[in-house]
Parts: structure tokens; C-alpha cells; sequence
């Protein structure tokens, strides 16, 4: 039997970063497995999810989590941005960091049997959208069309090239690749994501969106997607806040009467827009 | 029903003092405020005190407070996380109604949520809480308002009302049971309940106009706060008033958002604290990169009003998270206390 899934609540549990990755500028990947063989094992996650790690000595922050929850190495994917993902980006192979978690709801993948899905991101927004896609090709058969659209500044912007690669040599699975401005040896699209999605063809009603990025491409990808008659209620977002706790009690990730730690980070865009706030 | 006269308060306190640290409130001799504190020197005790300019939520859920401490041996890269034990025993006497409300909402929020917090739960385990019912109300209070006050309903372990010469003495738990029985109080009598709901409908009939005329108007204001039709320009009235100094978050019974922060200490040790914050305050959304996703005031000081008085807030704690203390209307340097934006909404309703 599966071991039931109990997150971390208070006190870190101690892992060994094993491996760093440089990803693209300011972006690293941190594999990490737990130096209690007990939570190595026990410890699950469902896609979606995300985890609270600590730098010793710096502080903890909230990380979406990329890997899938079958058969991936654990590891985060993190930019350098203010304090402590600058602390992180100071460790070496051996290093240890402290985890709590996992924490949130997970994408609904019961709900989406059977559906076309497609993933648009934009930049480091395929980080949390990394697991699903991976869930999904573990059970492809489960799934309609699988689509994946995807944008960033420059063709060195774009994320897990690797994983791609991967991805794209799998049966069914549709890629779209697009980058800012024109580039010398970039053969793929030039424009923003939303002009992608405007060009595919999607049946409006078995159709499940996935889309995570800046604000900006979020709206305009939302834009498109209703356009082409996709309904509120089956496109997913996956939301960010400032989270200190992580367990629904610092109530620093409130939008509107939901918290994104318990109630979210997934959220349809049903419910982000009847919220009340900016994303 | 118990009777404990006068001269017997010590004794309750004195056998309080033997299994816990009591807390209680005291005048203080510089300002004269009463503070709901710790009584090092248990005669302090002022049950006669006006309502504590400070709740005691800060005894359950401190200011400023350790939850772990670690070391990590950079060299060695060996790390030691330590729990830091709270198990203290600790007795609060002489809380008003309101206050022991505000008891029941942290606990339910708390510890009644998909999460229990560890921490807290760890303050909550070995207290023993005794209310004292306001038998008269105090200029600033409207528990009548939120149903509040001004006696205690549930939630005490033993509950005291004064008569002039004594106390009634409620039992509320097993625990309440024993001490009355250890220090040999006696029955009140038959007409003890009758004498008590007497001396409790007199202090509610003799509040202040402004909390009996808000009575109805908090769950209008509820109701229109829940469906979000008040208008913009009334919460940028309020929000114009708000000087994001985060007072009337600190001395309400019920607010209870925090911020970790993780301290270095000289040595290298590490201590993981997390402190009481404020939704009015600017950095409180403000992620890695200054993306703040609540930028102008009224966007952040709608928030807290949303908190204390909408329906979906109140499922967490099964009532309105406001409980009338009106300690936020005394404290705030502009005019935005909870009676005042009750007032707020009730004019842009009435059109007065």
C-alpha cells in the first residue's frame, strides 16, 4: 500500500542538494534527495504542488515543484531574485536545505480524462507546469491531444531544453516554440505566445488550458483562449504569493477569500476572476 | 454555581499560582493603563479594572516568538534543528468576554483548519482560562454587537460575575470543577443563575447609543462587505484615513496574520521567529523582485474589514471574526476603527 501523504508542517526536514544545473541565466535546478531514508520514501507529492525550502541561515521560501510525482529525481528550479534565492544560488553539490511540505492542491488530472490539454507557458512559467506535463506523457492514453506552447525572450530563455527534446521524441505530442525577436539559427516562431495560441485549432468544447507566466502573457493568453470558445472553467493557472507558512495560517497569500496555499496554487481562471484582485 | 466572596480571590489565585503562570489584568503605575499581564506579584490582580488596553492573545500567540533554532556547520555541513518547547502551564483570570472570544476564534482558526499549527496548539494545551463578565461596559465596547459579551458563554473553565460583595462563580469544564472543589467554595444557591442573567441584562441595557444604533447595522455591513457592493469610493475614504501603522491589527483580539524571518545569532545559530504583521502594511504582499500584487491602501485596508465582518471569513471561525472589543477605534491615529466603518457603510447605504 501507498504510504499516506503527511506534509511537513513545522520543523524542516534536511536534504542533500546532490546536483546543480545551470538552466538559463539566473536559473538554476537543485536535485535533492532527504538524509532521512524514512522521508526519502515517504515523502509524495501531487502535481501542482509546491514546497517551502530553507537556506540555512538566509530564511525559506515558496517553490513550485517541476518534478513529476512517479519515478523523477526531487529537484526545484529557482531564479535568483531577491535574499534568499540569491543564498541558494551560493550552494554547492553537498550542501543541505530544509524542506516543509508539500503544500496546496494539485491540478485536478481525475477532472481532465480524456480532454485535449494545452500547456502554454511563458519564461520560468514551465517550471510548475513541468510535472504535469510529465504526468500526463506517464499515462498518455488517459489524454487527448497533448499540446505544448511555449515563449520566452530569446531562444536562451527557454527552459528544459533537455526535458523538451525528450517530450517531443514521445508519440503525440505537439510542440510550439516562439522567441520575442528574430534570432541568427532560430528557425521556430518570432512573436509572443498568444499569437501561437490564436493559430492552433482546438475543439472549443474537450479542450483543458494550462497556462502559467507574467501577468501580461497571462492575460492575453486568456484572451485567445476564450476567443476560441474555451470555457472559464477549464483553463488552469497556477498563482504565486509572498507565503511565509505555507499551511494556511500566515494569511500573507490571501486573494480575495481564498488562500493560495491551501485553496490554490492551481485555480481556475473561473475563480481568479471572480477573486476580486490582480493576479 | 459557586459563591467566592471578596476576600477569597487570593486564595483562588494563590493555588493557581502552584500549577501555573498566571495572567491577569493590572493597573500600571507610570501610565495607569490597565495591561492584561503576567502578575509576578499576584495582588496586582485588578478584577475591577477597566477592559486591558491589550488583548490576551499575545499569551497564546506572542509578538515576537522562537519556533525553531538551528546551526548549520557550513564546513562540516551538519545541521542541528532544535523545537522550542512551550509547554509552559499558564492560567489568563480576569478576561472580559470579548477577549475570550477572541480565544475561540484563534483556536478555531488555528487548530480547526485543514492545518493544525503545532506552535500554537503547543500554548494552547495546559491553560486554564477564567472570564469575568463585564458588569457594566466601557466606553469604547460593542460586543453587544458582534454577540460578544458582555458575559462569557462558552469556552471558560470557570466564569465569574460580580455582585458587589462577591463573585458568582461559574463552572465551564472538569478542570474549572476541581479548583472550586480544592478550595472549598460553596453552592450559590437557587436563585444564583437568576441574580447572574439580572446583573448581565443590566449591563446590556446600559451600553453606549452608538454600539445599541450599530446593532443591526454590523450584519448589513456583513452582508454588503460578503457581495461586495460597497463602492469604490467609500473603502478610498477609508483608505485615505489609514496611516499603515498597523495598530489596530496589534491590539485585536482576532488578528492573527504573521510573519518568519530567519535571525542569525552571534555563534552562527539560527533562530527561526515569527512575528505579528499587518495587512496595512505595504511589504506584506511584496514577493522577491518587488512585484507587489496590492498596491494602493484602500486595496489593503479593505482587506482587514473583509476579515473581521464578511461571511466567508466567519466560517473560519463560526462567528464574525470581530468581537467588539472597540480597542482598534482607540487605537487608530486617522478615524477607521470597526464602529466607525460599520458607520461608513451604514451612511452609503442610507445615503445620510
Amino acid at each position: 500500500m501507498e504510504k499516506k501523504l503527511v506534509p511537513i508542517i513545522t520543523v524542516p526536514e534536511v536534504a542533500t542538494v546532490t546536483d546543480i544545473r545551470e538552466e538559463i541565466a539566473e536559473v538554476r535546478t537543485f536535485y535533492f534527495t532527504f538524509d532521512r531514508p524514512e522521508i526519502e520514501q515517504a515523502f509524495k507529492i501531487r502535481s501542482g504542488q509546491f514546497i517551502m525550502c530553507t537556506v540555512f541561515g538566509a530564511g525559506e521560501f515558496a517553490v513550485s515543484l517541476p518534478f513529476s510525482p512517479e519515478n523523477d529525481r526531487k529537484h526545484i528550479s529557482v531564479r535568483k531574485v531577491g535574499r534568499v534565492t540569491s543564498a541558494l544560488h551560493e550552494l554547492q553539490p553537498g550542501d543541505r536545505i530544509g524542506i516543509r511540505g508539500p503544500f496546496g492542491n494539485g491540478f485536478p488530472f481525475e477532472e481532465i480524462k480524456g480532454k485535449n490539454l494545452v500547456y502554454v507557458a511563458g519564461g520560468i512559467g514551465l517550471i510548475p507546469l513541468r510535472s504535469s506535463i510529465i504526468h500526463v506523457l506517464q499515462h498518455r492514453s488517459d489524454f487527448g491531444r497533448l499540446i505544448l506552447v511555449y515563449g520566452a525572450r530569446t531562444s536562451r530563455d527557454l527552459m528544459y531544453k533537455d526535458s523538451i527534446r525528450e517530450w517531443q521524441a514521445t508519440r503525440d505530442f505537439e510542440t510550439y516554440f516562439t522567441i520575442d525577436r528574430p534570432e541568427p539559427g532560430w528557425n521556430g516562431q518570432v512573436g509572443f505566445v498568444n499569437q501561437l495560441v490564436a493559430g492552433l485549432s482546438l475543439p472549443a468544447e474537450n479542450t483543458v488550458a494550462f497556462v502559467c507566466g507574467p501577468p501580461v502573457m497571462f492575460n492575453a493568453v486568456i484572451r485567445e483562449l476564450k476567443l476560441k470558445g474555451i470555457k472559464e472553467q477549464n483553463i488552469y493557472s497556477t498563482l504565486e504569493r509572498h507565503m511565509k507558512c505555507g499551511l494556511g495560517k500566515c494569511q500573507h497569500c490571501a486573494i480575495g477569500r481564498t488562500l493560495v496555499c491551501v485553496d490554490g496554487p492551481v485555480y481556475t481562471y473561473k475563480q481568479i476572476r471572480t477573486l476580486g484582485e490582480q493576479i | 454555581m459557586y459563591w467566592l466572596s471578596g476576600d477569597k480571590v487570593s486564595l483562588l489565585v494563590d493555588r493557581l499560582a502552584e500549577d501555573y503562570a498566571v495572567y491577569g489584568p493590572r493597573r500600571d503605575e507610570v501610565s495607569g493603563e490597565v495591561i492584561f499581564d503576567r502578575l509576578n506579584l499576584l495582588s496586582r490582580l485588578d478584577l475591577q479594572a477597566a477592559i486591558p488596553y491589550n488583548p490576551p492573545k499575545y499569551v497564546l500567540f506572542p509578538q515576537y516568538e522562537e519556533i525553531i533554532k538551528y546551526l548549520y556547520e557550513r564546513q562540516s555541513r551538519k545541521v542541528t534543528i532544535e523545537k522550542i518547547d512551550k509547554l509552559q502551564p499558564k492560567a489568563l483570570i480576569g478576561l472580559r468576554a470579548c477577549d475570550l472570544t477572541g480565544i475561540l476564534c484563534l483556536d478555531r482558526f488555528f487548530l480547526g483548519q485543514e492545518f493544525v499549527d503545532e506552535v500554537y496548539l503547543e500554548h494552547r494545551q495546559k491553560l486554564f482560562l477564567i472570564s469575568n463578565t463585564c458588569v457594566r461596559p466601557f466606553p469604547q465596547c460593542f460586543c453587544v454587537c458582534t454577540d460578544s459579551g458582555p458575559a462569557a458563554r462558552e469556552g471558560f473553565d470557570l466564569d465569574l460575575t460580580f455582585t458587589g460583595q462577591g463573585y458568582l462563580v461559574l463552572v465551564g469544564s472538569r478542570k474549572g470543577q476541581r479548583l472550586v472543589e480544592e478550595i472549598g467554595l460553596q453552592e450559590a444557591g437557587p436563585e444564583a443563575m437568576a441574580r447572574r442573567k439580572k446583573i448581565i441584562d443590566e449591563s446590556v441595557s446600559s451600553f453606549d447609543n452608538f454600539a445599541l444604533e450599530n446593532k443591526a447595522w454590523i450584519s448589513r455591513a456583513t452582508n454588503r462587505l460578503t457581495t461586495g457592493f460597497i463602492k469604490p469610493e467609500v473603502w478610498e475614504y477609508i483608505g485615505n484615513q489609514c496611516f499603515e501603522c498597523g495598530a489596530c491589527s496589534f491590539v485585536c483580539p482576532t488578528c492573527s496574520c504573521f510573519n518568519v524571518e530567519d535571525v542569525n545569532r552571534m555563534g552562527g545559530a539560527t533562530d527561526r521567529v515569527r512575528t505579528w504583521d499587518s495587512c496595512s502594511f505595504e511589504g506584506y504582499t511584496k514577493m522577491a523582485g518587488d512585484h507587489n500584487p496590492r498596491k494602493p491602501v484602500e486595496d489593503r485596508r479593505n482587506k482587514r474589514f473583509f476579515c473581521k465582518l464578511s461571511y466567508s471569513q466567519s466560517k473560519k471561525y463560526l462567528r464574525p471574526g470581530c468581537v467588539g472589543c472597540g480597542r482598534c477605534a482607540r487605537v487608530c491615529p486617522g478615524d477607521i476603527g470597526l464602529p466607525n466603518v460599520v458607520t461608513y457603510i451604514r451612511r452609503e447605504i442610507t445615503g445620510e
